[in-house]
């Protein structure tokens, strides 16, 4: 069999389920799909992120770029010049799933399978993606498939594997609007949970930004935690490089305690620490404070 | 003389499509035009929010396509400008409940009535743009400064670009504080990858967030720079030449062409 990955480290090699795929007792891996119906919200770098975190708790994790056509998961990982075969060649059987997956430059464990660029969403056999996703959690512990936007054919594609479901939500009237519309779709088999992204306190301290409980007022959804907008989020994607690994950051340590919660470890839900006040701010609620 | 029919158009969702067809609609309108917005995202309609006309809603685009209303009982006019008014997308029906040529006869009707049409296309390429597509003659390109967002836009720019309708770029977003300590791409580097025609660029605004929740488009507020932009940017669409502000140049070009190569 093909191994284009480490050298070393055959992709489930090592771990019991991929050898005993006939045997019943296999305890098969999650699969979790992260979608929002609003594009823009952070999908794609919530789920490079989560699977860096994920990987770097020892997890052995897959990702799947189901948006086929506008692909760009293999970007924010920094892989794109790795990607060989895709979903597509794995789906229409050109390829073994081994010589699909590209191995993360960073962690043995974490691997992705790329979207076609060159094909249509129409193009996925809903029951073969199913069957793909099934073939994965034998082997892998957290399938994470990355949705398109939009509730059409890729968003139906993507959820077809999936047993789980983490929307991802902006503070912004159109984007809960369509997270709630995604939530009604999906019903109650895919016990949605939520991430709130691009939070910025200082913006919902001064009333300009819904709040996270504003958000949670009309989604109503368990939340797994608040990332906050930062400038580093672009940097970081622009160069492939999950802030995730980057523990020190407040950030990086948010995609870690969601991963851990993920995984079920009783720890709270990671809010952005409330934004250092500024000079003028400070001053007026003196102001305030003295004429009360 | 006919009206132009636009579609405004991203691949990548959340750049700003919306925005700036409210926005470049309403900039349209208060310069005397009469401008109809069309929202081709069925199921995942917004544009409705962005103007905050949502709760005047009585018929959509998809009763307007099976013949149950005539287009002008869809229509929404906005009253706070002369002449612009909406074509709501249904909220609960699916993006092929319309074929491209039952969209394209819509873009038509609204045309007879209108100097510019704007059609609203959902993110992605599947059947919900290319319905957004089909009735259009010219087509404008939202893209962020960003590695994801360009090569979303390139394919898209790829798959108009078979059609002969002219294509146009808005850069949306841009920190040029950012450009400059070399975090973000520049306008150049964006034109080069793309290399289409630049209609606008816009910066960054928080403003934005704060009026799109309140259905309030930022060219409703005069003291914003971003009327300005926008109103510099209907001129060009008009055809005057109106010069660009430009920022610094760092390049980071090299892994943006790899990253396209690769795709």
């Amino acid at each position: 069999m093909h191994q284009l990955q480490s050298d070393d480290h055959a992709v489930g090699g090592d771990t019991p389920a991929a050898e005993n795929v006939e045997a019943k007792d296999v305890k098969l891996g999650r699969s979790i799909v992260l979608t929002s119906g609003k594009g823009g919200v952070g999908k794609t770098t919530t789920t490079a992120n989560l699977g860096t975190a994920l990987a770097a708790r020892g997890a052995r994790v897959v990702m799947i770029d189901a948006d086929i056509g506008l692909r760009n998961l293999d970007i924010v990982l920094g892989l794109e010049n790795r990607v060989r075969h895709h979903l597509l060649d794995v789906l229409e059987e050109r390829v073994e799933i081994d010589d699909a997956l590209v191995a993360d430059k960073r962690s043995e464990h974490l691997f992705l399978l790329a979207a076609a660029q060159a094909r249509e969403k129409e193009d996925v056999e809903t029951a073969k993606m199913q069957a793909l996703v099934t073939k994965l959690r034998e082997r892998f512990d957290y399938v994470l498939i990355d949705s398109p936007a939009g509730i059409e054919q890729g968003f139906k594609n993507a959820v077809a594997g999936a047993d789980e479901a983490i929307v991802v939500c902006t503070p912004e009237v159109a984007a809960v609007r369509d997270v709630d519309r995604v939530v009604g779709l999906l019903g109650n088999r895919f016990r949605p949970q939520l991430i709130i992204n691009r939070l910025r306190p200082q913006l919902v301290r001064k009333g300009k930004m819904l709040s996270v409980d504003d958000v949670n007022a009309i989604l109503r959804l368990p939340l797994l935690g608040v990332i906050a907008d930062e400038p580093e989020i672009i940097v970081t994607t622009n160069k492939g490089e999950p802030l995730a690994l980057r523990t020190a950051t407040p950030t990086g340590a948010a995609y870690h305690a969601i991963a851990a919660r993920v995984a079920g470890d009783d720890v709270a839900a990671p809010m952005p620490a409330a934004a250092k006040v500024s000079l003028f701010e400070r001053l007026g609620s003196m102001f305030s404070g003295a004429r009360r | 003389m006919s009206a132009r029919k636009i579609v405004v158009t991203s691949g990548k969702g959340g750049v700003g499509k919306t925005t700036t067809t409210a926005n470049l609609g309403a900039t349209l309108a208060k310069r005397g035009k009469r401008v109809v917005l069309i929202d081709a995202d069925i199921g995942l309609r917004n544009l409705d929010l962005v103007l905050g006309l949502e709760k005047r809603i009585v018929f959509d685009l998809v009763e307007v396509a099976e013949g149950r209303c005539q287009l002008r009982q869809a229509l929404i006019k906005d009253k706070r400008f002369e002449a612009l008014s909406i074509l709501p997308a249904a909220q609960t029906r699916e993006k092929d409940a319309i074929s491209p040529e039952q969209f394209a006869e819509i873009v038509d009707r609204a045309a007879e009535i209108a100097d510019y049409v704007l059609v609203d296309s959902p993110a992605g390429i599947e059947s919900g743009f290319r319905n957004a597509v089909a009735g259009a003659g010219e087509a404008i390109v939202v893209t962020t400064p960003e590695v994801s967002a360009i090569r979303d836009a390139d394919r898209v720019v790829g798959k108009i670009a078979g059609s002969g309708k002219p294509i146009r770029l808005i850069v949306n977003r841009l920190r040029p504080e950012m450009v400059r300590s070399g975090d973000m791409l520049s306008v150049d580097d964006v034109c080069q990858v793309l290399s289409v025609e630049l209609l606008g660029i816009v910066p960054d605004d928080e403003e934005v967030i704060d009026t799109t929740n309140r259905g309030e488009p930022i060219v409703l507020n005069e003291t914003n720079r971003l009327c300005a932009i926008y109103e510099k940017i209907a001129r060009r669409l008009e055809g005057e030449l109106v010069p660009f502000t430009s920022f610094d140049n760092p390049s980071f070009l090299g892994r943006l062409m790899g990253a396209l190569k690769a795709g």
